[in-house]
Formats: C-alpha cells, sequence, structure tokens
C-alpha cells in the first residue's frame, strides 16, 4: 500500500471503516495509516464529517407545523377519503 | 405482578389504521412526525419545503395503508416515501443546476501522497471552532444541497439520521455495495467543502 501513496486507502476508506475488506487489505491500510501523517489527519476528518453535518443538521418539529398535521390528518378522515 | 404492556409495534398500528381505526393512525403520525420533519429538512435543506414533505408524505402513507404488506419494515417504506416526496420538492423547485462538489475531493501529488498538509488536512475538523452555528447550520444545508441526488439520499439516511447501510439499500432499493460508494464519495465532497469554509474562515 505504502508503495502506491495514500489514494488507494482513501479510496477504501468506507469500506475499511465498515470491515468490508480483506483482513490483508485491512492491515496494508492500517500500517499505511500509522506511518502517514496525512492519511492520519485524512481520516480523522473522513471521520468527523458526518458528525458535525449531523449536528448542524438537527432540526425539530415546531409545535404548529405538527398542530397542522394532525388537523389535516384529522380532516383527511373526516373527510371519509379512507384507504 | 402484572407484566409491563408492549409497546404496540408500528406495523400493529398500520393494521388497525387500515381497518379504519382513526387513533391507530394519529398514534403512527405522532410516533414518527419529528424524524419524518428531520429527514425532510435534511433532503431539501428548505424549512418550508419540509412542511410540504411531511404534510406529503403522512397523506400518501395514509391513502396507501392498504397496501403495506409488512414485508419490510414500516419505517423502511416510510423512509422511502419521505426520499420520493422530497425528491419531487426539490425537482418542482426546478433551480438551476447545483454547482458541483467535485472540485472538493482529494487531491493526490504524482506519487499518489494527499497534497495538503497534515495541518492543512486537520482544519475540517475544527470548523464548529471558527464558525459559529448559524453560520454553520446555513453552509452545511448549502453544501449537502450540491451533492447529486442519488448521493444526497444515501448520505442523509446513512450518515445523518445513522441508518444501517442494508436498511438505507432497502430503502433506496439498491445493492449495499453502491450505497457505501454514493456515501463514500458523498463524505469525500463534503470534507473537502466543510475544509474550504473552515480555511478561508481561519
Amino acid at each position: 500500500m505504502s508503495d502506491r501513496g495514500c489514494a488507494p486507502g482513501v479510496e477504501l476508506l468506507m469500506e475499511y471503516l465498515e470491515g468490508e475488506l480483506s483482513a490483508e487489505l485491512r492491515s496494508a491500510i492500517a500500517d499505511h495509516v500509522a506511518g502517514c501523517a496525512r492519511c492520519t489527519a485524512f481520516l480523522e476528518s473522513y471521520r468527523a464529517t458526518p458528525e458535525i453535518l449531523r449536528r448542524a443538521t438537527a432540526r425539530s418539529l415546531p409545535a404548529d407545523l405538527a398542530a397542522e398535521l394532525m388537523q389535516a390528518v384529522r380532516g383527511r378522515f373526516g373527510g371519509g377519503a379512507g384507504p | 405482578m402484572e407484566a409491563l404492556a408492549e409497546p404496540i409495534s408500528d406495523e400493529a398500528l398500520v393494521s388497525r389504521a387500515a381497518a379504519g381505526e382513526e387513533a391507530a393512525f394519529e398514534d403512527l403520525v405522532r410516533r414518527h412526525q419529528e424524524r419524518v420533519y428531520r429527514l425532510a429538512c435534511r433532503l431539501t435543506g428548505d424549512e418550508a419545503d419540509a412542511a410540504d414533505v411531511l404534510q406529503e408524505t403522512f397523506l400518501q402513507v395514509f391513502r396507501h395503508l392498504g397496501e403495506f404488506r409488512g414485508e419490510a419494515r414500516f419505517t423502511t417504506w416510510l423512509f422511502r416515501v419521505v426520499t420520493n416526496a422530497a425528491l419531487m420538492r426539490r425537482r418542482a423547485r426546478a433551480r438551476r443546476p447545483a454547482d458541483s462538489l467535485d472540485a472538493f475531493m482529494p487531491r493526490f501529488d504524482a506519487e499518489g501522497r494527499l497534497a495538503p498538509t497534515p495541518a492543512q488536512l486537520q482544519v475540517t475538523s475544527q470548523i464548529e471552532e471558527v464558525l459559529d452555528r448559524k453560520t454553520l447550520a446555513e453552509r452545511a444545508s448549502a453544501g449537502i444541497a450540491r451533492l447529486p441526488d442519488a448521493y444526497r439520499d444515501a448520505f442523509v439516511l446513512r450518515d445523518l439520521e445513522e441508518l444501517p447501510t442494508a436498511e438505507v439499500a432497502s430503502v433506496l432499493g439498491i445493492a449495499p455495495a453502491a450505497v457505501r460508494q454514493r456515501v463514500h464519495r458523498a463524505r469525500l465532497m463534503l470534507r473537502g467543502y466543510l475544509n474550504e469554509l473552515a480555511e478561508d474562515k481561519a
């Protein structure tokens, strides 16, 4: 792995993290990352990306929307347009 | 001693609702409305669109209650309806095509080594320290909106809603390997996008 640089490991990062790779490939990537400051930093930021975006996009349902929805649901039932 | 009542399953509520029990459908709505809205916000990047998707989703679920056969989990079916409604909503907006995020894919030198230095690569992880919450929330939604539709759906379900890869595959009707490939590409693009935002600010 190391003789071909960081690119092959970066390409397989998700499979690597999800345990989808052969033991051989997995340890080749782990060995490369352990000795490569760039890959160590890249892996950290690759892992952080979903977490950062999850926090940044968390929204709660506003109470007025919930009330509107329930009103619509009841209206639909009342209208007899059932399944 | 009285045994604790088992919470009624989604699937049982669907059967009751399909049989005309109004309270059962209301229970389903109350149980899932928060998650549906959050997912809709993440898929559309717009709270007004998400409100429409929320209503549309439960209307579709109500209309098709009788077609739910219980082969899949109710939530798998529900998330599929949300994902489709969000896609329709995005298309209805007919916005100009989003600027591609391809430029944010990682760059390598001639030896296949990552081009940026470790310090440059680390900046992404510090974005919450350099951008205020409101700005980051806006930029996050804008970035996710720039993903190709197929990548966005897979990324939002897998990484933001944290569904297992196999369930995302069921929701989207694609193979787990395809989910991993799309999520991986989305992560690479968004990692680079966040990195540039953080560097601009730092």
